[in-house]
């Protein structure tokens, strides 16, 4: 700290008299920019998201505050659902407020609510008012028209959707030639096109291959889950969407599905249902956790590793043994465990739409959700911080990028790791 | 020998829940009561509904003196006080008086009943104003607006637009005595706060407080529903003053789970004012020779195992001539208050 400069305060300029967005915000450096006395409170802004339909549990906060600390985003910023409760109680119209886009709905919060107050069903709700009338970051609503315009948030070609599968060296096949198969794996849009994502998807087929798994991907027809576009408040997209791919599984006849993305998962267990769908579907570490004793290992790895339980594996579907029992499997990996996992495992800042909300974030928050964590992986002294979200992969290699740990921490999806124990990468 | 009567003094929630007990199991009870009507502190405060289960007060408190009225076995002096008392447990002679004279009683035991009354907010060491605004008031003085079904601004005659509670008015306060919390008065006002959004569905209402007691049920019963259902507003925060702003009233605070002061308009503000022993509490201490507690409580002598036992023999209290008490204790230390004294009639018939 020696070295940075100091200002006297009375060098620093300021008005005498400030009046900020409404807000009465005079004196002394402009009191921190926050009016200092609370002059009404607004029942009625409370009573106008309790309004909406999901949204009824916002009203049921006492202030006891236990979903502060537990709150990823409070921790670079000022946040947390009790946070929000009384800001809006005292003036802010949460429908046009920034903090209806900072919650990446990692569920901690509900995890330790007594009053069940769900911002799970209240972000959707909200921000979906809100985007309809427009009040949305333009990241977002860019990725929405990428979403509707290309049937993925990237803005890829929806015709290379199984462009990956050239480099896989193995077959995977389409459902649209195999027509039947017991599984259908569910590949997802970033697995299909994010470079890091293709690397797991074929490390993925490679071992479905070895172990001679009759499965079948959707390719070009599949579309995107549109889980965390739901949650970020299209929930029509998510419906036109949904009901493309119910189709395309009935049409198929589909009675299992494998998915990589743990936000799929969510979509496909608890959302498709509703509309109608009828199939099974699990996580890939559920699906292959059992069958690790059917690979052909062919070496030690010989990593030490840190392993991070995505939101929606866990929290949300609850699935935490599966990846820790393929990691065991692995020979020569040694897991260290993060302070914070399994239940209470801090949020990678992507979930919720924060995937495609980095340049709002930067203005609301002191470092990324996924800097935190890295952080966090670096103390634990592991070579490799393992995932299983294709999120995540992504977000974390720019974060070892971004605080300069580059060269001391690797990210790798399990799958990554299978596939080069077993020699097929 | 036939055992002999068992005087209750106090015709309110407690002493009815004793008499009806004593003459259920047939036993004789003496019932007196200073008001000319049963019902106590409920009745003659005009209680709207009952804390927690919002049952019609007047209706309530009507099945519980039916079994008592016309009942061969209890026998009720109206408008009647005790003045004086000799004798020892299983053979006290009472002296009743009322506007036309005196009476006694010989009895076995005797249950002491009679309440409490509300703080006086004039006493309040904060500047609530409750003698200088008109739109000041107490929980006692809205439970009254209540029953007429009309909540208004008394300088005015209009409906509030908003609507504070202010709680632990007189209770919880060293400087002012009484140290103890109240402990009903969290429950009457979230249930006030419930009605007045009943009734006036566009009026805001606030509860300021500095922590919330809803032991038990009344968590889920009153608390919650409160909030969730009817929407009040609850702030983390006493507040420490009132002051007239315009035609209205403001009320200054800190918001504690925010940090900030609060400077609001407020068009009603209730003081939700706490439990002191009752005239006639004080006056049943001096006539039986009772030791009061340091809040001038009737003092009990078994701790938390026996609520009702006095330190005099063969003289038992209940209800809140104890201390802070609601409905549910009231009645529960009644019922053992009356078995306690029947035992001592019993015992005492026994070995005569």
């Amino acid at each position: 700290m020696g070295s940075l400069k100091s200002v006297e305060p009375e060098r620093i300029r300021e008005k005498e008299h400030l009046v900020q967005d409404g807000m009465d915000i005079s004196g002394h450096w402009n009191r921190m920019f926050e009016q200092r006395v609370i002059w009404e409170y607004t029942p009625e802004l409370i009573e106008k998201v309790t309004d909406v339909e999901g949204a009824e549990s916002f009203g049921w906060c006492y202030q006891c505050a236990q979903c502060v600390p537990v709150c990823p985003v409070n921790t670079v910023g000022d946040y947390a659902p009790r946070r929000i409760f009384r800001r809006v109680q005292t003036g802010m119209d949460l429908f046009t407020s920034p903090d209806l886009w900072q919650c990446t709905t990692c569920a901690n919060c509900l995890r330790v609510c007594p009053k069940e107050v769900n911002m799970m069903n209240i972000m959707p709700a909200v921000r979906q008012e809100a985007v309809l009338e427009g009040n949305a970051p333009q990241e977002l609503l860019d990725v929405f028209q990428n979403t509707f315009d290309y049937g993925n948030p990237l803005g890829e070609s929806p015709k290379k959707r199984a462009a990956w599968t050239k480099k896989a060296g193995v077959d995977v096949p389409l459902m649209k030639d195999k027509k039947k198969a017991d599984i259908l794996w569910f590949v997802e849009c970033y697995p299909s096109y994010h470079p890091r994502g293709i690397d797991a998807s074929i490390a993925m087929a490679r071992v479905l291959d070895a172990l001679n798994i009759d499965y079948g991907i959707l390719g070009a027809e599949e579309k995107c889950s549109c889980d965390s576009q739901r949650i970020a408040g299209e929930q029509g997209l998510f419906e036109e969407f949904a009901e493309h791919n119910i189709k395309l599984l009935k049409k198929y006849k589909v009675k299992n599905v494998v998915v990589t993305d743990p936000h799929a998962l969510n979509a496909l267990r608890h959302e498709y249902p509703k509309l109608g769908a009828k199939f099974k579907t699990i996580h890939y570490t559920t699906y292959l956790a059992p069958m690790m004793d059917k690979l052909d290992f062919k070496k030690e790895l010989g990593y030490k590793v840190t392993f991070h339980d995505p939101c929606y594996l866990g929290r949300h579907n609850g699935e935490y043994e599966a990846p820790r029992d393929m990691l065991k499997a692995i020979p020569g990996v040694e897991l260290i465990e993060m302070g914070r996992c399994r239940e209470n495992s801090y949020c990678c800042g992507g979930g919720g739409g924060g995937m495609w909300l980095d340049g709002f974030m930067a203005d609301h928050v002191t470092e990324r959700l996924s800097e935190r964590r890295v952080r966090e992986a670096v103390e634990t002294g592991a070579d490799v911080l393992v995932v299983c979200c294709p999120y995540e992969v992504s977000r974390f290699e720019d974060a070892v990028k971004s605080t300069g740990n580059e060269g001391k921490l690797l990210v790798k999806d399990i799958i990554e790791l299978v596939a080069e124990a077993m020699e097929l990468v | 020998m036939a055992e002999k009567p068992i005087l209750i003094i106090g015709g309110g929630p407690a002493g009815l829940e004793a008499a009806r007990s004593i003459a259920d199991l047939g036993y004789q009870a003496v019932l007196v009561e200073k008001r000319e009507r049963l019902g106590g502190t409920p009745d003659e405060a005009h209680y709207a509904k009952l804390t927690p289960d919002l049952r019609d007060a007047p209706k309530a408190m009507q099945e519980m003196i039916d079994p008592v009225t016309n009942n061969p076995n209890v026998k009720i002096h109206f408008g009647s006080t005790v003045t004086s008392a000799s004798g020892s447990a299983g053979n006290f002679d009472v002296t009743i008086k009322n506007s036309k004279g005196s009476t006694t009683e010989n009895v076995g035991a005797v249950i002491v009943a009679t309440g409490f009354q509300h703080f006086d907010p004039g006493r309040e060491t904060q500047q609530y104003g409750y003698y200088e605004h008109d739109d000041v008031l107490t929980l006692v003085d809205l439970e009254k607006m209540l029953t007429e079904h009309k909540v208004v601004r008394p300088s005015n005659g209009q409906p509030p637009k908003s609507l504070c509670f202010i709680q632990c008015v007189g209770s919880r306060d060293r400087q002012i005595g009484n140290e103890y919390c109240s402990k009903v008065c969290c429950g009457i006002a979230s249930k006030g706060a419930i009605e007045v959004r009943q009734l006036l569905p566009d009026c805001k209402v606030y509860i300021f407080y500095i922590d919330m007691r809803m032991y038990g049920y009344w968590e889920n019963e009153i608390y919650w529903p409160a909030q969730e259902k009817y929407k009040v507003n609850y702030v983390k925060g006493i507040v420490t003053e009132v002051v007239k702003k315009g035609d209205g009233l403001m009320i200054k605070g800190e918001d504690t789970t925010l940090g900030r002061p609060m400077e609001i308009p407020m068009d009603i503000v209730v003081l939700s004012v706490g439990m002191e022993p009752s005239a006639g509490t004080r006056e049943m201490a001096k006539v039986f020779g009772l030791q009061l507690n340091k809040y001038n409580f009737i003092e009990t002598t078994g701790g938390p195992l026996d609520t009702v036992t006095t330190t005099v023999e063969g003289v038992y209290a209940c209800g809140a001539s104890t201390g802070p008490a609601d409905l549910e204790d009231s009645v529960s230390s009644a019922g053992l208050a009356a078995m306690k004294a029947i035992s001592l009639v019993r015992k005492a018939a026994q070995a005569a």
